[in-house]
């Protein structure tokens, strides 16, 4: 019966293996604070996050994402019970924001960038759903994404986890002064800075061994810029000049900020300034890197 | 004969490479009043944050340079200028003709008034250029490529 075992180890590393490896998992709701939910830090969190810039000023979706992969449509995430996420638990919360994981199980496309919010703590997680619930329910439904194949296959995303999602920071504390591990913080976890200003491998993974040293622009034309320290980047910039930028929108030299980074910018702007200088202190205490020639 | 050919065809050969040197391509002449902008920019920016002294003249001069820039800035747009000279215009002000002049006539308006307010203080400046430099972030959103 030799057709039996061969079929047995097929089936056993072409099927029930990837199953078993692109298994969405769950969070372990042990992991939430037992304390109430502190809504100014959400707000905080929600501005730092710039979840709105996304999912829209009313939370109701409907921005498409036009990517090589296809076009990702952005959902609604008002407090509505069916059209939002009003049913969800913070369980739910976490595991979406903190694992790519829907309440149904099944794996969320990385367009969301979980790979960064991966990063952030539960209890803030929880604070930011707390600001959430402040807003109207919406009943808007959003099409569905229209992606090429292979990557309409949702399941495979599950690979792209096991190479890409990973909880641990991308530089290591030893180098950071403690006002800069809050600007870590901010900028790889809830800001999720190197999702636009990284560039990225072929299957859409951040390649950190060029952390922020600039990307193509995922959306259009032109480039995102480099904000290492390096002279491609931010060697002429101080932490106060970084912050001011922040700030104001204004280049040391009062040029002003562009394209999609404008709504950064004014997102950032309704931080605490001690935030923004966090941030600072970061970029100039990451690894300086050339940009990619083009 | 045909000395006469090749002296006029070797003139007419040099029109396009004249008009290289003097590098007045839409593409370059609008980047050269940008680059002014930014100048008068630079000057005013530096008063209101405290990096160099008030000085009525200099920021006259600077918010002139805004508005006679502003004046001349929307001619230099023409169909067929949208690539080359390495410029950073977006496709939105072809595709969004309407929106491109009417962020450009807010610049326009908001530096005219700033001159005649001829401010004579740091608050009066701030005052006056401040609503210019608010069109110079809405504009740079959508009408300038990204870096």
């Amino acid at each position: 019966m030799e057709w039996v075992k061969k079929a047995f180890w097929i089936i056993l590393l072409f099927v029930v293996l990837p199953w078993v490896l692109t298994r969405p998992g769950s969070f372990d709701a042990d992991r939430l604070p037992n304390r109430n939910p502190d809504i100014a830090n959400g707000e905080r969190l929600f501005h730092a996050g710039g979840c709105a810039s996304c999912h829209g000023e009313d939370l109701a979706g409907g921005l498409e994402l036009n990517t090589e992969f296809g076009t990702f449509r952005v959902p609604n995430i008002t407090p509505h019970p069916e059209a939002g996420i009003g049913s969800w638990s913070d369980a739910d919360m976490a595991n979406a924001m903190l694992r790519g994981v829907s309440p149904e199980g099944r794996h969320y496309y990385p367009a969301f960038p979980y790979a960064s919010y991966t990063r952030m703590e539960p209890g803030d997680i929880v604070d930011l759903r707390a600001y959430l619930d402040e807003f109207e329910p919406r009943s808007d439904r959003n099409a569905e994404h229209e992606l090429a194949f292979p990557f309409n296959l949702r399941r495979a995303v599950g690979f792209w986890k096991l190479l890409y999602l990973k909880q641990r920071p991308v530089i290591s504390a030893e180098d950071l002064g403690e006002h800069a591990r809050r600007g870590r913080y901010l900028v790889e976890a809830v800001g999720h800075c190197g999702e636009c200003h990284t560039p990225r491998s072929l299957l859409g993974g951040l390649d950190q061994e060029r952390w922020l040293s600039g990307a193509a622009n995922p959306d259009g034309e032109g480039r995102v810029p480099n904000i290492t320290p390096h002279e491609d980047g931010l060697a002429d910039w101080s932490v106060e000049d970084i912050a001011y930028y922040l700030e104001s929108g204004f280049t040391p030299d009062f040029d002003t900020v562009g394209g999609s980074m404008v709504e950064v910018q004014e997102n950032f702007a309704r931080l605490p300034r001690a935030d923004l200088e966090a941030v600072a202190e970061y970029l100039k205490a990451v690894p300086a890197q050339a940009s990619d020639s083009r | 004969m045909t000395r006469f050919f090749l002296v006029l065809a070797t003139a007419v050969l040099m029109i396009p490479a004249a008009s290289l040197m003097a590098g007045d391509s839409p593409q370059e002449l609008r980047h050269e009043l940008m680059e002014d902008v930014g100048s008068g920019a630079k000057t005013i920016g530096g008063m209101l944050k405290g990096e160099k002294p008030f000085d009525a003249a200099a920021a006259a001069a600077a918010l002139q340079v805004w508005a006679d820039a502003a004046e001349t800035f929307g001619d230099l747009f023409p169909e067929g200028s949208e690539s080359g000279f390495g410029t950073e215009a977006a496709p939105a002000i072809w595709s969004d003709r309407a929106g491109f002049d009417a962020i450009l006539a807010e610049f326009a308006e908001a530096s005219k008034a700033a001159v005649a307010a001829a401010p004579q203080d740091l608050d009066a400046l701030k005052a006056a250029a401040g609503p210019a430099f608010d069109t110079c972030k809405s504009c740079h959103e959508d009408y300038r490529i990204e870096d």
